[in-house]
């Protein structure tokens, strides 16, 4: 009965406080999620670190020795004369070329889109988001054959080309440049005599540098790990990137599978798990510094932080 | 006016830094569209004669029903966890925000650089057991050779399980970021009003995000529909006919690839597309997530700030 004669100030408190019981279960919930997704990656970062007996027989979440990493890499060197050597460098390259194609080709777009008056705005836009909500593995085979046509199967300029068609990053920049620069902005400049060029150079890519980190992020954590497409466009050992390398790894060396492979290659489990995090630690690295990045992107920019 | 030569001019400069792009729209999006249609009719061993008959052909492959039924049994798990998990996680994270919650987000990003080759690699190891981080775990419920683990008819939950870990992570961030967008009146309205959080979470916050929530099921379920790499790589890599021509992608590729058929592979790429298609086609026109006037017309409040 005392709720009549409460003060004002106790009034604001009248929320309901949460049920200790229901706080408990949620945290214990997040908290029990949060190690599941960790584990995997900490035994996958620390496996190169011990020797492949070490493996059974130590904890699987305790650090070997900084030696385990470099004895597993040069064993990964004795495959094939080195080939992870060159694995390494093809990620690294096909990569960069794929995010500075990528990145610049749809930013530009998107510009154009958001601030020119050409026409089919509205085909192009609707085509863009088409590409982007079908699963680019889907094309996988029908690419194939387009690339088997003008003979570029087993070129990494196949690959490269192929995944600088970057429509999400299309998109992004058109939202990105429709919502931070006004229309009127550019029919004013346009009045002052502003070119078509100088709209680009003064005004939108002065404002571009979140925009381009933004994409160059999504294209290179898009690509990095990518597997189906480039491997039914490469073939020789030589032109594969790290992921297929792993692949290739696993069917060909007895670590996984110790009926497989020539027993002369010293490639045992730990050589197999630095491959896997050579490929999984970048991603990862790029993903915690750049959360918010990810956010924005997929919710193409429609929230405010 | 003069104006009209100058239009035709600048719109040059403009269509020039357009066409790179559109370049690769068409010749690797648009071009790989028609091109699939167009080798459908082809001939091959299965269809000699050629023509339409392929679609009919590739349905009643031997091998097609049970790709169905393993591709409907994945499906069937994958889907509604991603959906449940995934935004009952990010409205659990939305609950109190803490300093910890920038943690637990960390955290929960990081299953999402395994993908593919290496989590095919993560996963054996973790059901292998006498590597495994969780070998007290596999020991408890009897299991002390990965092979109890590994077998066929177990694939639909293994790869479950092995894609949701890969997914859930990214979406978890992100539809907690989209609950961000919710306004704080409104959240500080319905606790006023006496809502508890489990309230506050299903009736105010997740209707609120009704678009992003369809957004993501459509992407999860045309992208679950084209699972390749784990199957696959399982298959010739780690226990070799475990997985053979086990998802419709790995059948299409065999048809490809080892009969040859790139008829048929076309046609059964063309049949996936369709669901991937009436997905976009509704996201896009059903909801007003890609909307021009929503775009345009964002309160400055809302405005990009990256």
């Amino acid at each position: 009965m005392s709720t009549l004669t409460e003060s004002p100030k106790k009034a604001k408190k009248q929320t309901r406080h949460e049920s200790r019981i229901g706080m408990f279960f949620v945290n214990s919930w997040l908290i029990f999620f949060a190690a599941v997704s960790v584990i995997p990656m900490i035994w996958l970062l620390l496996a190169s670190s011990k020797t492949d007996p070490e493996l059974s027989t130590r904890n699987p979440l305790a650090f070997g020795s900084f030696k385990g990493y470099i004895n597993a890499w040069n064993n990964l060197t004795f495959f094939d004369n080195g080939v992870i050597g060159r694995w390494v460098i093809n990620s690294i390259l096909y990569n960069a070329a794929i995010v500075v194609f990528a990145t610049i080709t749809a930013s530009l777009a998107g510009f154009v889109i958001s601030a020119s008056r050409i026409r089919f705005k509205k085909t192009f836009l609707i085509s863009t988001l088409i590409m982007m909500l079908i699963p680019p593995v889907a094309l996988v085979i029908p690419l194939f054959v387009l690339m088997d046509k003008v003979s570029l199967i087993d070129n990494p300029l196949s690959v490269i080309l192929i995944s600088s068609l970057y429509p999400f990053g299309a998109f992004l920049s058109y939202i990105y440049y429709s919502t931070t620069i006004p229309p009127e902005l550019y029919e004013s400049a346009r009045l002052d005599g502003c070119s078509d060029w100088q709209l680009y150079t003064r005004i939108a890519f002065p404002l571009s540098g979140a925009l381009l980190g933004l994409l160059a992020f999504f294209a290179f954590i898009g690509n990095w790990a990518n597997y189906f497409m480039p491997y039914v466009m490469l073939y020789s050992g030589e032109n594969y990137t790290l992921p297929l390398g792993l692949g290739f790894l696993f069917s060909s060396t007895p670590a996984i599978n110790p009926g497989v492979g020539a027993t002369s290659v010293p490639i045992y489990k730990p050589e197999i798990a630095l491959a896997g995090a050579l490929i999984a630690f970048p991603i990862m690295v790029m993903f915690l510094i750049s959360q918010k990045r990810l956010i924005r992107g997929m919710l193409a920019g429609s929230i405010k932080e | 006016m003069a104006k009209s030569r100058g239009y035709k001019q600048r719109n040059l400069l403009m269509m020039a830094m357009l066409a790179p792009y559109l370049f690769l729209l068409l010749a690797f999006g648009i071009l790989p569209l028609i091109m699939a249609f167009f080798e459908v009719p082809g001939e091959s061993l299965a269809n000699p004669d050629g023509g339409w008959d392929a679609f009919r052909i590739v349905l009643q492959d031997f091998r097609f029903p049970a790709a169905l039924k393993n591709v409907a049994g994945f499906m069937a798990y994958f889907v509604p966890m991603m959906i449940i998990v995934v935004i009952g996680m990010a409205l659990m994270l939305d609950v109190k925000t803490n300093k910890w919650s920038k943690y637990l987000r960390m955290a929960y990003i990081v299953p999402a650089s395994i993908s593919g080759a290496v989590a095919v690699l993560v996963w054996w190891a973790i059901f292998e057991p006498t590597i495994s981080p969780i070998r007290s775990i596999l020991n408890f419920f009897g299991i002390d050779s990965a092979r109890q683990i590994w077998q066929t008819e177990n694939l639909v939950y293994l790869i479950a399980i092995m894609t949701f870990f890969s997914l859930a992570g990214n979406w978890i961030l992100i539809q907690y970021g989209s609950l961000q967008s919710i306004s704080t009146e409104i959240i500080e309205a319905a606790r006023v009003d006496g809502c508890s959080a489990f309230q506050l979470a299903v009736r105010i916050k997740l209707p609120l995000i009704r678009k992003y929530v369809i957004y993501m099921a459509v992407l999860v379920f045309a992208g679950g529909l084209q699972i390749f790499v784990e199957p696959q790589l399982l298959n010739t890599g780690v226990y070799t006919g475990i997985a053979a021509s086990w998802s419709f992608d790995q059948l299409s590729y065999e048809l490809a690839f080892k009969s040859g058929d790139f008829g048929g592979a076309s046609a059964l790429s063309i049949i996936l597309l369709i669901p991937s298609l009436i997905g976009a086609l509704v996201v896009i026109f059903k909801t007003d997530m890609f909307d021009d006037k929503t775009i345009r017309t964002k309160k400055d409040s809302d405005k990009v700030e990256l």
